[in-house]
């Protein structure tokens, strides 16, 4: 009876442990982020109120107005669809025969050899490349254009496109396709009618992940783009930072901006995150 | 489809990549060393100067201190992000109430681009406005920049990173952890095994290789970290903060030293794949 009484308690007490250690965490990885949104709420004089009020005593959006009608925000919010868009899709469509070739065909030494230059250039740290891209860039006067940003993300998805979809071509039996064969169709046409449609959940996956890996990319642009020509929103927003010095609703109102389209596309690819930063080492 | 067009198919396939790959990646590095090789001087053509920049490089005292501040930051970093995430990952693997809402919430900081967690940190960080000093203020009664003091400006970079990136060690060990075989550990449970010995001598053991891969992801990662530490300290106060990325940028880009600054990246990036190299070769078994 006694055991019985101390292996609940025991149970009780792991419960309780268990669960505040979940809140504690939660809370230490939600308050920054509330903080931010809190404060891109707030009046200018509000900010500076101590103590620091918890929540925005009269709530303002006067510091988005402000980003969208002073501080240049639509620009760079344009050029990063522009320039993301274009290279997710462009990888994304290169990345995937790539992809296709590897998962099917892999088996071949020479091929093997081939897997691993597709792969190399992920190993290679950015700032290895950025003195020579910049140079080279520069001499076709692709310096703070957006084609240069794209050229350069698109070489830098490719490799994650072609590792991530060939793991999701490898799910697919192969028999699908050869019985496709037998009955007459080419291997394109068998890929676009039989392949595609069932790696279509793994092709928005990737599409999201790479969208996600550009979009907060900041090393490249911060080095290729300068002006709202060009720049992308991390470049504008680091940008702000220096200028506003201490108008800190609004440096808080351009991070709400930059940071939300993201969280909600990560949370829609979650399953597949793991995969996803891993290269496929991981399911 | 006639054979030799069967035959090239794979080939053609793989092509545009294989360009791409080549035309961004190996392309530059090539003339990357070259660069590392010349000097430039302001508006004047480069001047081919050997291995001059990397005998200033072994001499060059700004960077061993350079690299020393990125070996802590990494180590540290990576080592506290490794033991909250499995813990975090323990503490999770079981179902529970809420646990997707849970799980999504605990990934935000990862998914948030590095500018803006650079941005939530100055906000917390800033000595007249943000709530971390203002918590510091209260209990020491002193007001304190935490990013302009010497000795705190790399620990509270270090605790930018760890908010960041332990949901990326949770993450991975927590998938890790779900495909693990549950037969042994049924057998030692059956067995009597205590929770502590059936964690060292089965979890730890099995998980093996998802751990080496994820420590190997993230410290090379957080060894070129560049944009935190833009947007946060700019690698001050002085250089407490200069991490390996930014001296190069700094060298590059602000004093237009293509030459020395194409010679750090090399060393840098030697080091980087050496270090992978060494890495992978340990756990070949495996991984």
């Amino acid at each position: 009876m006694r055991l019985l009484t101390s292996n609940t308690q025991k149970r009780r007490l792991w419960f309780v442990t268990r669960l505040f250690l979940i809140v504690l965490a939660l809370t230490i990885t939600l308050l920054p982020v509330y903080w931010m949104v809190n404060t891109s709420l707030k009046t200018q004089v509000e900010i500076f109120a101590s103590p620091p009020t918890l929540w925005s005593q009269n709530p303002t959006v006067e510091n988005y107005v402000n980003l969208f009608t002073r501080r240049h925000l639509g620009a760079y919010l344009l050029n990063s669809v522009i320039i993301v868009g274009s290279a997710v899709f462009v990888s994304l469509v290169i990345g995937s025969l790539a992809a296709y070739s590897l998962a099917r065909f892999g088996k071949d030494r020479l091929q093997q050899k081939l897997n691993f230059w597709v792969l190399a250039p992920r190993m290679i740290p950015p700032v290895a490349l950025v003195v020579p891209l910049f140079l080279i860039l520069q001499q076709f006067g692709l310096i703070n254009k957006p084609l240069g940003l794209i050229l350069v993300y698109t070489a830098f998805n490719l490799p994650f496109v072609a590792w991530m979809m060939r793991s999701f071509f490898q799910e697919i039996p192969v028999d699908l396709e050869e019985a496709a064969m037998v009955d007459g169709a080419s291997r394109l046409r068998s890929f676009r009618d039989i392949v595609l449609p069932l790696a279509a959940p793994g092709l928005v996956a990737t599409a999201i992940f790479s969208l996600i890996i550009t979009y907060n990319e900041f090393f490249f642009a911060l080095i290729l783009t300068s002006t709202p020509r060009a720049a992308t929103l991390p470049v504008g927003t680091a940008a702000l930072i220096g200028k506003t010095q201490t108008l800190y609703g609004e440096m808080a109102a351009a991070g709400v901006v930059a940071a939300v389209p993201l969280v909600i596309f990560a949370l829609l690819v979650q399953r597949h995150l793991v995969r996803g930063l891993t290269m496929g080492a991981v399911k | 489809m006639p054979g030799w067009r069967v035959k090239l198919l794979p080939w053609a396939l793989i092509a545009p990549t294989a360009v791409f790959a080549l035309a961004m990646t190996v392309l530059p590095l090539v003339y990357s060393v070259l660069t590392s090789l010349q000097e430039f001087p302001l508006g004047r053509a480069p001047v081919f100067v050997g291995l001059q920049n990397y005998q200033n490089l072994l001499h060059d005292a700004n960077f061993g201190r350079s690299l020393a501040t990125t070996l802590i930051f990494t180590i540290v970093a990576t080592a506290v992000e490794f033991v909250l995430g499995l813990a975090l990952a323990l503490l999770l693997k079981e179902e529970f109430a809420f646990q997707g809402i849970i799980r999504s919430s605990l990934i935000i900081p990862m998914v948030i681009a590095p500018v803006v967690v650079g941005i939530i940190w100055r906000l917390l960080y800033n000595a007249d406005v943000g709530l971390f000093s203002f918590a510091v203020q209260a209990l020491t009664g002193r007001s304190f920049s935490v990013l302009s003091s010497t000795t705190m400006a790399l620990p509270a970079l270090i605790v930018v990173d760890i908010w960041e990136w332990t949901p990326f060690m949770f993450l991975i060990l927590l998938a890790g952890i779900q495909s693990l075989p549950l037969e042994p550990f049924e057998a030692a449970r059956v067995d009597g095994a205590s929770p502590w010995n059936i964690f060292v001598h089965l979890t730890l053991p099995m998980l093996k290789p998802v751990i080496v891969v994820a420590l190997l992801i993230r410290a090379l990662d957080a060894f070129t970290v560049f944009d935190q530490v833009f947007v946060l300290t700019q690698g001050g106060p002085g250089t407490a903060t200069e991490v390996a990325t930014l001296m190069i940028y700094k060298t590059a880009f602000r004093f237009s030293q293509f030459g020395y600054g194409a010679s750090m990246a090399i060393a840098l990036l030697a080091l980087v794949l050496s270090f992978s190299a060494a890495v992978t070769r340990a756990f070949k078994g495996s991984v």
